[in-house]
């Protein structure tokens, strides 16, 4: 079995299996912890054996559904790679966070697929394939909101069900029709995208096709009109999901709009890359300033996720090999640091039982360390230099300069916004005078930095050595960003 | 054994059974429970041998002087009784605590589902519309009484009453049709309509579509498309669980075998008469059964309105037919297949959990269902999200075969709607999932029916998952590509 279905199918099949022993929330909490790390090494096996100067790698195909052309074809190149390693990383340190709370068995059970499903839609490179992760990813995340959520929690899983799932169908459609597309073209159903991207449409054609993709991946990001299901379900959601959404789902969905609308739809994508551009830096700002307006300390991350992922979508559309590496590189730090920042809102609420930011306060005094790692996340979301985010931010500002000077002057104003809502956070949370609340804030016990150091030295190294990582990205972002002409990736 | 002696012993079986039951049945020796055996054991031999004829193309004429040329044994009649006996077979086996425990469940019942299902293979196997018709009115009439069974009930009196008036009303739009196809064309044998169509230009036929369309009419009545549906919800809820299921299952296939067969032979050439009709009509299904879906309160009426969306995806096949690229068709049978493991499998987990009792099983009765039986909840999960059309699930390789279909034959618009109708789905299919898994739920945890029949529903759920991600690199068990396989050789066993 090649290696990348094994990271696909192992937590897959393990948490089958876990079905049968729920009951017992010890055991199913181990097996989570030695499942996660056992898919941390293979990726780091993956890594390791990574040729930096090659793009698409450790291909495996077989033919699926023959009539149709469907084919079981996976890859992993260098953009894909970091979303595999960040979702290794982080699914273990979940466990390791939370592991005196929670103590249900299908909370875990529900994430292993979840997990197995991110693995599988990022490495799949047939669309139909990609489609069945894609929705499959949903179900576990559905479950988990409707059982484990807070407040009107069946209500909001599905909502957010039928939003996505919404986008999903016409997504399906659009694949539909590439596919007909193809059989007329060259006399055979396909899915795959290397067959695909041989395609020619017509405009129109390929306007409403790349519209019917970009529904389903705008709700998931989600980019600026598509947000309103956001906020309700951020607040809801346990703090797994949350740091699954944040930093997993809504990642996948900027990492699809390259892999997929990029490389089927080059012409296209440039023709409208100017508005998605307008439309990010829109969401940026507009989705900074909902962040600054928030009292519910989920919401407002939520919030100031949804302002990165709209800069990443920006750096994405540049096109241009700073813009992309800036990009691939964003969503690996951002996803650390959200992720990071998300287990200590789940930590606080555990002692605070509250996410108010007004009814907080003053837990430096009592909890310095809390306090230390809070303030670097926070800080480290904004981008400040030595922190991942910086180098990532950097990038996408020089790539939007060269792009247009307007253009990068104001991406390079709008990450201000950050800081103004995360300085908020940080002197509202961490100062001013102790509440009912705070009182008897106890301090991160071990297993909680056992969680959160791994996360820190990862990002300070991201940051004070980017060259190390960006080295796996470069021959892909090359290779997408001087062959204009021609699809993202050759194999 | 050859295929004509197959297709002679598989009805003269199921007859010889359902007489025997009828004579025997009220002495005291074959008690309901005998009566229930022989049934089984009929319908599972008759369907081992249609089983076994299925895998290659092979098309004869049964009997041709006796019969006159009327009836026809070929892959496509046989893919259609076995799932006819299949689903019979598997709507017995998993309502068998049911069916034990209700006082109106007699052995006449047995009867008449076998008289019923011999009436569906004759019918899937009449290749002559005298000989359709009959075979149609046998079936129907059996599943009328069937309907009304519980004398006791109101709701199945006036479901039954109601489903025999509008049933019969419709059938004689077939007569009228049937006369009309017969005035112009001088015969009532499918291949001599189409001949009669090949070799004469427009001008006369007329009287050939004016009688297609009356045909038409009798057959969206079966199969409860809008307009012509209106009677589904009261009959399915006035029915008994197992009828209903048996009714959405097996009945509603036996009509779409029948159609699809006058369909291919003799209208497909008139597609660009039909088509918008087709069309029209499938929209208006898919559309007012998806809002009849919604507003139940009942699971039961859920099931059997979203019974009528499925009609619709399965006209929207229909429509591409006519453009001839050689998928539609077979993406019928394969979706027919999909939607009836799953109806089947869903309608079973709600007979098996009843019982006798004749409460309709509300959303509320479900609450707290994962807790106590996390097995059958989740098995009706599966059927829900196959039924939803959700990937990893044979309904959705139906609706992924369908919606393709639809587009190389340039109705893109229609497939949008389709998606739109299933994203509709998608709300009440897991509100019943919402009901089960996150409500709280007082009730104590009761021990259900018979394991042998949950045996059946579990396996009914590994076939649904299969069917969805199933190949034959994988453990070598034959999965999607030989199921779409199976429905290519019944289209190609038609010519």
């Amino acid at each position: 079995m090649n290696i990348l279905s094994l990271i696909i199918f192992l937590p897959i099949i393990v948490a089958l299996f876990l079905f049968f022993i729920k009951e017992n929330v010890k055991l199913v909490k181990i097996v989570y912890i030695i499942v996660t790390l056992a898919v941390l090494l293979l990726s780091l096996d993956l890594y390791i054996n990574f040729n930096p100067d090659d793009s698409m790698q450790f291909i495996e195909s077989h033919i699926w559904i023959a009539e149709y052309g469907i084919n079981y074809h996976l890859g992993v190149d260098g953009v894909s790679l970091g979303i595999v390693m960040m979702n290794a990383i982080i699914m273990p340190l979940i466990a390791i966070g939370l592991y005196k709370q929670r103590d249900n068995g299908g909370y875990w059970i529900n994430l292993l697929f979840v997990q197995g499903g991110v693995m599988g839609a990022v490495l799949s490179l047939d669309l139909m394939l990609f489609y069945l992760f894609w929705e499959l990813m949903l179900l576990p995340i559905f479950f988990m909101l409707g059982l484990f959520g807070y407040a009107r929690s069946n209500f909001i899983a599905m909502k957010f069900n039928l939003y996505t799932i919404f986008g999903s169908l016409m997504m399906l459609i659009a694949i539909l029709y590439i596919a007909v597309v193809h059989k007329e073209q060259f006399g055979f159903y396909s899915f795959d995208l290397n067959e695909l991207k041989k395609l020619s449409f017509s405009s129109m054609e390929s306007l409403l096709v790349f519209g019917g993709f970009m529904l389903a991946f705008a709700i998931k990001i989600p980019i600026f009109p598509f947000h309103t299901w956001l906020s309700d379900t951020y607040r809801s959601a346990p703090t797994g999901i949350v740091i699954v959404m944040s930093a997993l789902m809504a990642k996948l969905g900027v990492y699809a709009i390259w892999r997929f609308l990029f490389s089927l739809f080059n012409d296209t994508s440039h023709l409208l890359a100017p508005y998605f551009i307008g439309l990010g830096l829109f969401g940026l700002i507009y989705f900074g300033i909902s962040a600054m307006s928030q009292n519910h300390l989920k919401r407002m991350f939520a919030f100031s996720s949804a302002s990165h992922l709209s800069l990443i979508v920006v750096g994405f559309f540049i096109y241009d090999i700073y813009g992309l590496v800036g990009s691939s590189y964003l969503i690996v730090a951002h996803a650390l640091s959200s992720a990071a920042l998300f287990l200590m809102v789940g930590i606080m609420f555990e002692r605070t039982r509250t996410y108010s930011i007004d009814e907080l306060g003053g837990i430096a005094r009592v909890a310095p360390k809390f306090a230390l790692f809070f303030a670097f996340f926070a800080l480290s979301i904004v981008g400040i230099p030595s922190t991942a985010g910086f180098v990532a931010e950097l990038l996408i500002i020089l790539g939007a300069f060269t792009y247009n000077i307007y253009i990068g002057f104001i991406s390079a104003i709008t990450i201000l916004i950050a800081m103004l809502f995360m300085f908020k956070v940080i002197s509202k949370v961490l100062y001013g005078e102790l509440s009912a609340a705070t009182a008897n804030f106890k301090d991160l016990r071990f297993h909680e930095l056992l969680a959160l150091i791994p996360l820190a030295l990862l990002i300070l190294a991201m940051g004070i050595f980017p060259n190390f990582f960006i080295h796996k990205i470069k021959p892909t972002a090359k290779y997408c960003s001087t062959n204009l002409e021609g699809p993202c990736y050759v194999k | 054994m050859s295929n004509e002696f197959i297709a002679l012993v598989v009805p003269a079986l199921l007859l010889i059974s359902a007489i025997f039951v009828l004579l025997f049945g009220l002495s005291s020796y074959y008690s309901k429970s005998r009566a229930y055996y022989i049934t089984i054991i009929t319908l599972g031999t008759s369907l081992l041998m249609a089983i076994s004829t299925i895998n290659k193309v092979h098309s004869t004429l049964i009997l041709p002087d006796i019969f006159n040329s009327m009836i026809v044994y070929d892959t496509f009649s046989a893919t259609f009784i076995s799932l006819f006996l299949l689903g019979a077979f598997l709507t017995l086996a998993i309502a068998k605590s049911f069916i034990y425990t209700s006082e109106y469940f007699t052995f006449e019942s047995f009867v008449l589902l076998l008289f019923s299902l011999f009436g569906m293979v004759t019918l899937s196997m009449a290749n002559e519309l005298l000989t359709a018709f009959i075979a149609l009115e046998i079936s129907s009439m059996s599943v009328y009484v069937l309907v009304g069974l519980n004398k006791n009930s109101l709701r199945a009196s006036e479901a039954f009453f109601k489903y025999l008036l509008l049933g019969s009303f419709a059938s004689s739009f077939y007569l009228l049709g049937m006369m009309l196809i017969f005035a112009q064309t001088k015969s009532t044998n499918l291949n001599d309509i189409a001949y009669f169509i090949s070799t004469t230009d427009l001008n006369s036929q007329l009287l050939i579509i004016a009688g297609g369309l009356l045909i038409m009419i009798t057959v969206l009545f079966k199969i409860a498309a809008v307009p012509f549906g209106a009677w589904v919800i009261d009959v399915y809820e006035g029915a008994s669980l197992p009828i209903t299921s048996y009714m959405a299952g097996v009945f509603k296939i036996a009509v779409f075998s029948f159609a699809l067969r006058i369909f291919l032979l003799d209208y497909a050439s008139f597609d660009d008469i039909y088509d918008p009709l087709i069309l029209g009509g499938a929209v208006v299904t898919m559309f007012v059964g998806s809002l009849l879906a919604v507003v139940q309160t009942s699971v039961k009426k859920m099931l059997a309105a979203s019974s009528v969306v499925h009609s619709g995806y399965i006209l929207i096949a229909f429509a591409s037919i006519g453009a001839n690229t050689g998928n539609a068709a077979p993406a019928i049978i394969f979706y027919l297949f999909a939607y009836f493991i799953s109806a089947i499998g869903a309608f079973g987990i709600l007979s098996y959990i009843t019982n006798s009792n004749e409460k309709v099983i509300n959303y509320d009765d479900l609450d707290g269902l994962a807790k106590t039986h996390p097995l059958i909840s989740g098995a009706l999960t599966i059927f829900l999200l196959s039924l939803a059309g959700f990937p990893s699930t044979i309904g959705f390789i139906g609706k992924f075969y369908i919606f393709t279909s639809a587009i190389e034959a340039g109705y893109t618009i229609f497939a949008v709607f389709g998606a739109f109708s299933a994203f509709i789905s998608i709300y009440y299919y897991f509100k019943v999932i919402v009901h089960m898994y996150f409500k709280r739920s007082i009730k104590k945890r009761v021990e259900y029916g018979y394991k042998i029949s949950f045996i059946f529903i579990l396996a009914s759920a590994l076939v649904v998952l299969w069917g969805g991600v199933g190949t034959s690199l994988l453990l070598n068990i034959p999965g999607i590509d030989a199921l779409n396989e199976l429905s290519k050789y019944a289209i190609k066993s038609l010519y």
